[in-house]
């Protein structure tokens, strides 16, 4: 009974594990070509998965919608690169963490206001209801969580492996300053990765509504746990954040199985510092070299 | 100067007067609740503005430490009984313990990973607040009772004066530790953390230190607060207070004391405003024509982007429209805070008082403190006697980076006295020998002889404070602050006043007399009448002048001079060359990276030639002219020497 | 170093801000203050409770308002939002105390707050109705507790049905099934942690049928309880007894649909609440717990109220019925009580809530004689509601109905006999 209740637990934890990995995902997207991430990230993820609500309500069908909410976040996506991020790596200073922490507070509010304060439900034509693989319970909804997750990031792959646009994404990653001398516009490229990274958040809020519901805090948790997956795992680290981000999901689990729910962010955070303080490159990260 | 100190010193007497009396003028219980908060609040920020202000890093973690400041506060109080100012100093004590840990991890860390890290740090100390019931009671609430002060129970009014007369010396002594070489060693650390160490102030030292005493001021504030409310949960020190406070750092404006205060006010009224429409429209509508009016000007005067000017118009102008839309703006409070916050991140970099005292300062005409008189060169830098042995010896260096080997085995000796030219072309390895020596790189293997000893490896600080002193090729001037006070920053390990010290204002004899030293080394590089000048607003040609200075106000016996005349014109270039003919006077050796030849023959006693990180020639600059393999390395074929015997400068390659 | 002098005029912008919101207008109104949490999580409650208040108020002012010495005043609402932050509700009631023509307040839904903010009103003795804060320590702080006394003069009075009431009940309920074993389940806030506590003393008291299980406890913000659900199960909880007061009651609701944990979930009254029931969807359903009032029209009394508040607020549903009801009922309290004391001078109007003469006709019940004179051995003295008002609502197809018929019928019993006896 009680191997039972471990391994129940080891799997909720992976599949949330999973959506850690995708928003942590969404950091090196933007990582990558500006050197800058979105502190707001959640917000955009909350403010994605309002949008699809809105658009269910307004009884669109289940695909139309999610493309519709993708779309948001890739605006949305623009809108935190234009407005807090673009100026700022401009000047080369460190102001965008700081405006794109003003954004997430920004969007926080005005979906507050506009869709209330109150947690609501997301619905989804997969079903909750849960069956037993082992004797484990699991939801089709988590199942949904676990392709969607692979489908996203399979896809952002495949573009920039295989389209011009994506190899024009891994140059200005790769050398920035090179790029734009081979005609590549650094500019654009940042702007590209954040629409993707947009798109991220979207598909994050969609494949998590449906579990935890769809509120103004419903990602403020999760972002925490985003950062600590992309740090740990390195922020160029690819599908390095598949791997930590189940593993933090699996530790985390165990650990409010074990210790007591309360202390269920430590392990998270803990692992977030001495990751920053052993090697701020993260595990799966390359080192770099201090260059004057 | 009677002007200067009747409106500067006039201004802090009468806020801190008028703040004292407020309560025997009014009997006002809200008036001395909010006035009690924003006493808290002002030291609770100016701790924060250490970090975020002169670190120049986005500190997440201050409304964590006011959370363990008071918590400490209340369970010593509850606990074991101790009495205020007992407590007071055991919650400033564990917040600058904690601060400390905090450091460690984060002293190594820039921009976003330290943001993270500090924001982590705040997420874990609501986590342990929440779940160590047995000390913090946990979500229930600790009560704190508010405990006597030398016998005496204080009562709402006596705890404001208190609290006030902890501001007013937290005020004091930060404008003493600010204006001292350990304030301007933090806003070193913050425009070039690299030249902080190469200039022997040691970086981390005082990242640490300031990392320390900010949080030590949060967690004073915390004791203070807690005595004020009585009432502890945990939820009450997160992100949402964390984002509040930034908004008070930023919008009163970062590295100013009366930023600070201004913040604070706002902060503390902010609440107050919302709740009246009338008075919000009115303060909106007059932040709009200000973005407006800015906004515009910068337009037609060409100073500013289009975003720039835009963005605050915008932000500003959703304001006023949301006050005319709605009817219940509180519920609007965050986004009000956001757009806020945003307009005067783009458009008012500086905050409130930044812009400010700009404008004051030119009202009143108040002209800035005159400079003590001028020391002799001589006094400063005083002539070193040369022997001509070997001063700095490399003895089979290596660096390699991976599989690319940067430096592979060299062997040179630098004698006493002498300009020992490096040359070599691109990518020969110049730079990381240089990297190697300073300490920025740690070698590979070999050996490092200076002064006849083995030199430190791999510690740019260590290396600094033995002698040697440098200049980089990518320049790495501490941009935002004076040019004097660039020089002056690299003479703070020489003149050296304990931190406590600092803190009671009794630098400052020290203070002038590296002003004066500063302004002789300025003198000689030319640059005494740019000594007010923030060093980013200089030509390029006069900053590499600066980093000489900067390197020389360390009064090194061997000076690294990194391709000094990178990209100068020139007449600069023959600026240069007599400066450094002067500096070689005094007795100091120097070694000097180039790749301009005309310079290298002109200069140099002996020059050693690099190729693929091997030695390829060493001899008088004469000779190195005629080397055919010098010849080859750089031109990629052998020939005959021209007749003048110089290599053409065009062939040189010059990017660096 | 800088020179700046705009401090002066910040500090003129200080002072003017600050006497501006305290506002100096001539006592030809009477001055309440509502305060509550109107945004944030626990918005819902304090928005409805404002409302519900707000809706009192207008329909007295529109009948002209309370005669006083032969004039009638109106009431004006001055509305504070604490945001459910303690330092908030300190600084509001600090504000509270200098407006010098206060006649009382009413509101605060967040325990934390209370303890925060209510020391200031009782120490210049402003008249307070806390209402819909149901956590005991809201009130029992100011009883004797061994040889620290509590005050014997209290301007704080509560109109809610507090906590131990509702553990009561809760307890009972569980006996009454005949379960044997359960777990206790509350959230990391004040408000959760004290109903735990209650929980376990009201076993104590009813003889300690029931064996505990689990104790668990979740954070705020929690969307996944499978961990502390998982222990609970297999302890071999027959039932979850919870106290909570956000969303993450769904959150458990669903957590066992998930797990197949199929017991009775019993609790405190925020499980009435539009959050939980909408999120927990046909996972919620049965759910039981307390309540003051159940938006169902049974009485004329509660259609009007209910339909009134519908059309002021443009809802088909109240957020939070209980709150709505106890904010309105308690302005007909207040208003009683100054009409009584013919004065706004809120510590007149202290003394006649103490004693009120006439029944006030709400919409909850008639209340005859809500409070009597602070005695702090008991904290019934300024608590309004006892166990009879109370009664079990449950969940079903996304409402609130009555648990039992018997109540309802008792309720509508209730009502038809206090309008006989008190028509004219």
């Amino acid at each position: 009974m009680d191997q039972i209740m471990v391994f129940q637990m080891m799997v909720s934890g992976a599949f949330m594990g999973l959506v850690y990995a995708l928003v942590a995902y969404g950091f090196q997207l933007t990582y990558a070509t500006g050197k800058s991430i979105n502190f707001g990230q959640g917000e955009l993820v909350m403010v994605s998965a309002f949008i699809c609500l809105s658009l269910t309500n307004l009884g669109l069908p289940y695909g139309i919608m999610v493309l519709l909410g993708l779309l948001c976040g890739a605006l949305l996506g623009l809108f935190v690169e234009r407005s807090a991020v673009r100026l700022a790596l401009e000047q080369k200073s460190e102001g965008w963490i700081l405006l794109t922490i003003i954004l997430g507070l920004l969007f926080f509010s005005v979906s507050e206001n506009i869709w209330g304060r109150d947690d609501r439900p997301f619905p989804t034509p997969i079903s909750s209801d849960a069956f037993q693989v082992f004797g484990i319970s699991v939801t089709p909804v988590e199942i949904s969580v676990a392709i969607g997750v692979f489908f996203i990031m399979g896809l952002i792959e495949l573009f920039k492996r295989q389209t011009l646009l994506g190899k024009a994404f891994e140059a200005v990653s790769t050398d920035r300053d090179a790029a734009e001398l081979m005609g590549i516009s650094a500019n654009r490229t940042v702007m590209l990765s954040y629409a993707i990274s947009g798109v991220v958040a979207a598909m994050a809020g969609v494949l998590i509504s449906p579990i935890t519901t769809v509120g103004p805090t419903m990602a403020s948790a999760l972002v925490l746990k985003a950062f600590s997956v992309a740090v740990v795992a390195g922020l160029d680290s690819g599908f390095g954040v598949v791997a930590v981000g189940i593993f933090l999901g699996i530790l985390e689990s165990l650990t409010s199985y074990y210790i007591g729910s309360g202390w269920r962010e430590v392990p998270g955070l803990t692992l977030l510092i001495l990751a920053l303080a052993l090697r701020p490159t993260g595990i799966f990260g390359k080192a770099v070299i201090r260059k004057v | 100067m009677l002007k200067r100190l009747v409106f500067v010193l006039g201004a802090e007497l009468l806020v801190a007067v008028l703040l004292a009396v407020v309560p025997m003028a009014v009997d006002n219980s809200f008036m001395l609740g909010l006035l009690t908060l924003l006493a808290i609040y002002g030291i609770l920020l100016i701790g924060l503005d250490i970090t975020v202000g002169y670190l120049g890093q986005v500190n997440l973690a201050q409304a964590a430490f006011l959370g363990i400041g008071a918590y400490t506060a209340g369970i010593v109080v509850s606990r074991f009984g101790f009495t205020l100012i007992p407590a007071l100093f055991a919650a400033t004590a564990v917040g600058c313990l904690f601060g400390r840990l905090l450091a460690f991890p984060a002293l190594r860390l820039e921009g976003p990973q330290f943001a993270l890290s500090t924001l982590s740090f705040m997420a874990l100390t609501t986590t342990v607040l929440n779940e160590l019931e047995f000390l913090t009671k946990g979500a229930e609430g600790l009560q704190v009772p508010r405990p006597p002060i030398f016998g005496f129970m204080l009562e709402t009014k006596g705890f404001y004066w208190l609290c006030l007369i902890f501001f007013i010396l937290v005020w004091i002594a930060m404008k003493n530790l600010l204006t001292s070489q350990w304030g301007r060693a933090f806003e070193a650390l913050r425009d070039s953390p690299i030249a902080t160490d190469a200039m022997g102030i040691g970086a981390h030292r005082h990242k640490a230190i300031a990392f320390t005493i900010g949080s030590g001021l949060g967690s004073l504030a915390g004791g203070l607060y807690a005595f004020s409310m009585q009432f502890l949960q945990p939820q009450v020190f997160v992100y949402e207070l964390m984002v509040i406070l930034l908004l008070g750092v930023v919008l009163g404006g970062r590295k100013s004391l009366w930023g600070v205060f201004v913040g604070s006010t706002i902060i503390v009224l902010l609440p107050n405003l919302l709740s009246n429409l009338l008075l919000f429209e009115i303060f909106s509508g007059i932040g709009f024509l200000f973005a407006l009016v800015a906004g515009i000007r910068g337009m037609v005067s060409r100073t500013t982007k289009p975003f720039q000017a835009a963005a605050p118009i915008i932000a500003m102008g959703l304001l006023v429209t949301l006050g005319l839309f709605t009817s219940n703006i509180e519920d609007w409070r965050k986004a009000i805070f956001a757009l806020m916050l945003f307009a005067v991140m783009v458009g008012l970099p500086e905050g409130l008082m930044g812009f400010a005292s700009r404008y004051l300062a030119k009202l009143f005409r108040i002209d800035p403190l005159p400079f003590p008189e001028q020391a002799e060169i001589s006094d400063v830098l005083i002539r070193q006697e040369t022997d001509g042995r070997p001063l700095l010896v490399l003895q089979d260096l290596k660096k390699y980076f991976g599989g690319v080997k940067a430096i592979d085995g060299i062997t040179i000796s630098v004698n006493s006295g002498e300009i020992h030219g490096l040359i070599g072309p691109n990518g020969s390895g110049k730079s990381t020998v240089v990297n190697v020596i300073s300490g920025l790189y740690a070698p590979t293997s070999g050996e490092i002889l200076f002064h006849g000893k083995i030199l430190v490896k791999g510690s740019l600080l260590k290396v600094a404070q033995l002698g040697i002193s440098r200049t980089f090729q990518n320049l790495q001037i501490f941009s935002e602050l004076p040019v004097i006070d660039n020089v002056m920053v690299a003479m703070k390990s020489i003149y050296q006043t304990s931190l406590p010290f600092v803190l009671l204002g009794l630098g400052q004899k020290s203070i002038r007399r590296a002003q004066s030293e500063s302004l002789a080394i300025l003198d000689m590089v030319g640059l005494r009448d740019e000594a007010r000048t923030i060093a980013k607003d200089l030509p390029y040609g006069a900053q590499r002048l600066l980093e000489i200075a900067r390197a020389l106000a360390r009064r090194p016996d061997l000076l690294i001079l990194d391709e000094p005349a990178a990209g100068l014109s020139q007449p600069d270039v023959k600026k240069l060359l007599k400066i450094i003919r002067k500096i070689n006077e005094l007795g100091i050796t120097i070694i000097l990276i180039e790749h301009h030849m005309e310079v290298v023959s002109e200069m140099c006693h002996i020059v050693t030639v690099l190729d693929y990180g091997k030695v390829i020639a060493q001899g008088k600059p004469d000779e190195i002219k005629r080397n055919p393999a010098v010849i080859e390395a750089y031109l990629g074929f052998a020939s005959e020497p021209e007749k003048k015997g110089t290599i053409s400068r065009d062939a040189i390659p010059e990017l660096s | 170093m800088k020179i700046q002098l705009k401090s002066i005029a910040v500090l003129m912008l200080a002072g003017a801000a600050a006497f501006s919101a305290c506002g100096g207008g001539k006592s030809d109104v009477i001055k309440v203050a509502i305060t509550g949490p109107f945004t944030g999580g626990s918005a819902p409650m304090g928005a409805s409770m404002r409302d519900g208040a707000k809706l009192a108020i207008a329909e007295i002012n529109a009948a002209g308002g309370i005669e006083i010495n032969g004039k009638k005043l109106k009431i004006e609402a001055i509305e504070r939002d604490d945001e459910a932050k303690n330092e908030r509700g300190a600084i509001i009631c600090q504000e509270f105390v200098a407006m010098k023509d206060l006649s009382g307040v009413i509101g605060t839904v967040n325990t934390g707050v209370v303890l925060a903010g209510d020391k200031y009103l009782q120490e210049k003795g402003i008249t307070k109705i806390i209402t819909p804060a149901a956590g005991s320590q809201s009130m029992t702080q100011w009883l004797n507790k061994g040889d620290k006394k509590g005050p014997v003069d209290l301007s704080i009075f509560r109109f809610a049905a507090y906590d131990d009431i509702q553990a009561a009940m809760v307890i009972e309920e569980a006996i009454n099934r005949k379960l044997t074993r359960v777990a206790f389940f509350y959230d990391s806030t004040n408000y959760g942690k004290s109903g735990f506590d209650d929980m376990v003393n009201q076993n104590k008291k009813q003889g300690d049928k029931l064996q505990v299980a689990a104790s668990e406890k979740f954070n705020i913000g929690d969307k996944d309880m499978t961990a502390q659900l998982l222990r609970a199960k297999s302890a071999g909880a027959q039932a979850i007894l919870i106290w909570g007061i956000g969303p993450e009651l769904a959150a458990i609701a669903n957590g066992m649909a998930k797990i197949n944990l199929r017991v009775p979930l019993i609790g405190g009254w925020p499980l009435s609440m539009s959050n939980f029931v909408d999120n927990a969807g046909k996972n919620g359903d049965g759910t039981i717990m307390p309540q003051t009032f159940i938006e169902e029209p049974i009485t004329p009394k509660a259609k009007a109220f209910i339909e009134a508040y519908h059309k002021a607020y443009n809802v088909k549903r109240i957020p939070s019925p209980v709150s709505a009801a106890q904010g309105y009922d308690a302005v007909y309290i207040f208003a009683a009580a100054v009409s009584q004391a013919q004065s706004t001078d809120t510590k007149k109007i202290k003394l006649a809530l103490e004693d009120l003469k006439k029944p006030v006709h709400g919409v909850i019940t008639t209340w005859l004689k809500p409070y009597t004179k602070w005695d702090p051995n008991n904290v019934a003295s300024h608590e309004a509601f006892t166990r009879e008002q109370v009664v079990m609502g449950m969940v079903k197809d996304g409402r609130i109905i009555f648990a039992n018929d018997a109540d309802r019928q008792r309720l509508i019993k209730n009502a038809s006999a206090v309008k006989g006896k008190d028509s004219k």
